[in-house]
């Protein structure tokens, strides 16, 4: 493959795939995955996608736009599409985030710092396309050419672009290649936010054209607002539901545990990402067993909404994240609760705890907090006993970007795991200095086409490659692993990419989330609490 | 919309080549696509969990919990994933006739 990229190519009006990436192309990885025969090959984009779906980009699909039928409707996507790019520079219409987009338009030096921090660029081989300011370099164009009015010297000075729909429609594909982690917006000498480029830019489709990844609209936001779940579980069924988590925690630990729904004034309205209890179901259990026997006077909701933290707009649409925000502040007012705790979901903590700190005023503004620092408070008072013996097998720790780097929350977690794992050790750079999982910003329930080859191969590669090194000293099957993940997006994204390359068949290596250490670790819960299966 | 095509006959199917039509599905429309999961017969087996999968798919409109799944049918996880090689929701949903799976799953 040719590394080089002019940008020019960007608005060539062929349709065709701007670059194509071989295997062979990208960051190598450590043992088990250092021969490329362990590499698996990509598969291509079907000949039924490639003729309806603008695939224009690069060697995949992730958002399935149809192909306009006529020059037409290509006229009036374009046009939709400048309306929206003057939206987006405006104060009334774009409150939320004129201000740092502003920032990052005017300021960027291309010193470059940024692409050298960012993981998709570095695992892709480098790949000029994946360049952090590639993206931002084309609407920092069109910026100066179709916001400020620039002229001939405007163009001279700032770089040429012509504004047609094959520019438009890879720049939809091309917003739905950074999984938003804001590596890049933190090593910026300047505060540029390459990562809130590509957040504009979907906001722009979503809000001005209504072409959003369909998993997180249609299946997402909609699906959560319609029924209460992005899941599709309806009250009747989470309940149903829980009631059997209940049971099945029950038989596990020796416990008899109850979840309480709906409890008018209780301290504690914890939110699940439903997608807990539908996939990982010992962590909402866990978390019902802890709160317990710590005796927090909590509760779960069963309005609509109200059991489903998921706030995809976050990703992609203000209008639709305030929505759900609303939501979420309404309910908790509603049950006079005395603050909102997220359990184990990185983006719905940025979502409810920061974010929508601009949305909720008044009586909505009720105190919000990370389920981790309570649960190190919890583990910390001595109200619980523990075995740290129990969980005497290597963990490793992931740090969510939206709850670590976004947030902050880099210590809680840590006391406890030093404290109950004795195998407890660092990947390398951790903290606020992480790498995403590479499912960050709904890629990793995005699978459409050949997408997941993408999302393991390229976006997650910067994290696999850490784990293995995390691990490198225990890597035989013989030891069993834990990849310690306080995220369902992550727990996705890990749980796909290990089956992608067999990992834990062959390595055993097994994801999970953290509550699950803490009840292992317990002295009062019949031991073997984790199952070591792969689920 | 994708359309998948199994000896004359065609299924419109989403990107990920889940059914679009849930009340078009019959037996025969999961050994269509069993063909699609590299699953050569439909075995007792697979039945079992199929029709765990479509019937509580019917009452409550969405996919059963998995560990749900695995008390009902008796089956642990990797005895289902040896069923359905792309494992309960993208392979056993897939073959009963269910839309994907939405959400953090």
């Amino acid at each position: 493959m040719k590394n080089t990229l002019d940008i020019a190519q960007a608005w060539r009006s062929d349709g065709e795939p701007l670059v194509h990436i071989e295997n062979a192309d990208l960051m190598p990885l450590p043992a088990p995955l250092d021969n490329l025969a362990m590499d698996r090959p990509w598969k291509p984009l079907s000949a039924q996608a490639k003729e309806k779906y603008e695939s224009g980009l690069d060697d995949t699909c992730a958002v399935s736009v149809p192909r306009p039928k006529n020059e037409d409707e290509e006229r009036r996507l374009v046009a939709q599409f400048l309306a929206g790019l003057e939206k987006l520079f405006t104060a009334d219409n774009n409150w939320t985030f004129l201000q740092p987009l502003l920032l990052t338009m005017e300021h960027c030096t291309h010193c470059q710092t940024c692409a050298e921090s960012c993981h998709i660029f570095e695992a892709s081989g480098r790949n000029e396309l994946y360049r952090p300011v590639f993206r931002s370099e084309l609407l920092r164009r069109l910026y100066f050419k179709y916001i400020k009015h620039g002229g001939l010297v405007s163009a001279w000075q700032h770089g040429e672009i012509e504004l047609n729909w094959p520019l438009v429609a890879r720049l939809i594909e091309l917003s739905y290649r950074c999984n938003l982690c804001r590596r890049c917006a933190q090593s910026c000498p300047i505060g540029a936010d390459n990562g809130l480029v590509a957040h504009e830019l979907r906001k722009l489709f979503s809000q001005e054209m209504g072409i959003a990844a369909k998993e997180l609209h249609e299946q997402g936001s909609m699906l959560q607002l319609k029924v209460g779940s992005s899941t599709g579980m309806t009250a009747e069924v989470v309940k149903d539901n829980i009631d059997f988590i209940d049971e099945d925690m029950s038989e596990r630990t020796g416990i008899e545990v109850h979840t309480p729904w709906d409890v008018e004034g209780a301290e504690v309205l914890l939110l699940h990402n439903a997608g807990e209890i539908m996939a990982w179901p010992e962590n909402p259990g866990a978390f019902a067993l802890i709160l317990n026997m710590a005796g927090v006077n909590w509760t779960m909701s069963s309005e609509l909404a109200g059991y489903d933290s998921i706030n995809y707009g976050l990703w992609y649409d203000d209008v639709q994240f305030a929505r759900v925000a609303l939501k979420h502040a309404e309910i908790a007012r509603k049950l006079k609760v005395k603050k909102i705790v997220l359990g184990e979901c990185g983006h719905a903590h940025k979502a409810l705890c920061v974010v929508a700190d601009r949305l909720l005023g008044g009586e909505l503004n009720i105190p919000r907090e990370s389920s981790l620092t309570l649960l190190r408070d919890i583990v910390m008072s001595g109200r619980i006993q523990f075995d740290p013996a129990r969980n005497d097998f290597p963990v490793t720790l992931h740090d969510p970007c939206n709850l670590v780097r976004l947030m902050g929350v880099v210590e809680p977690q840590r006391e406890v795991l030093r404290m109950l794992c004795p195998g407890f050790r660092e990947m390398e750079p951790h903290g606020v200095n992480n790498y995403c999982c590479g499912g960050g910003s709904g890629f990793a329930i995005m699978s459409g086409h050949n997408f997941p080859d993408w999302r393991f191969q390229v976006a997650g590669r910067k994290k696999m490659q850490q784990v293995l090194e995390a691990f490198s000293d225990c890597i035989g099957p013989e030891t069993p692993k834990y990849l310690c993940a306080p995220c369902s997006n992550c727990k996705g994204q890990l749980r796909d990419m290990l089956a992608y390359y067999k990992l834990w068949e062959r390595n055993r290596i097994l994801y999970g989330g953290f509550v699950e250490l803490i009840v292992n670790a317990m002295v009062d819960v019949k031991p073997g609490f984790l199952e070591w299966e792969w689920r | 919309m994708p359309v998948f095509e199994c000896e004359g006959r065609m299924y419109e199917v989403d990107e990920d080549g889940f059914l679009q039509e849930p009340e078009r599905w019959s037996q025969d429309v999961a050994k269509d696509f069993a063909q699609t999961e590299a699953i050569a017969d439909l075995t007792d087996g697979h039945w079992k969990v199929i029709n765990y999968i479509r019937n509580y798919y019917l009452q409550f409109g969405i996919a059963p919990m998995v560990r749900k799944l695995c008390k009902e049918t008796g089956y642990k996880l990797n005895e289902i994933y040896q069923l359905f090689p792309s494992g309960p929701a993208k392979g056993a949903c897939k073959l009963a006739g269910l839309p994907k799976p939405t959400g953090c799953v």
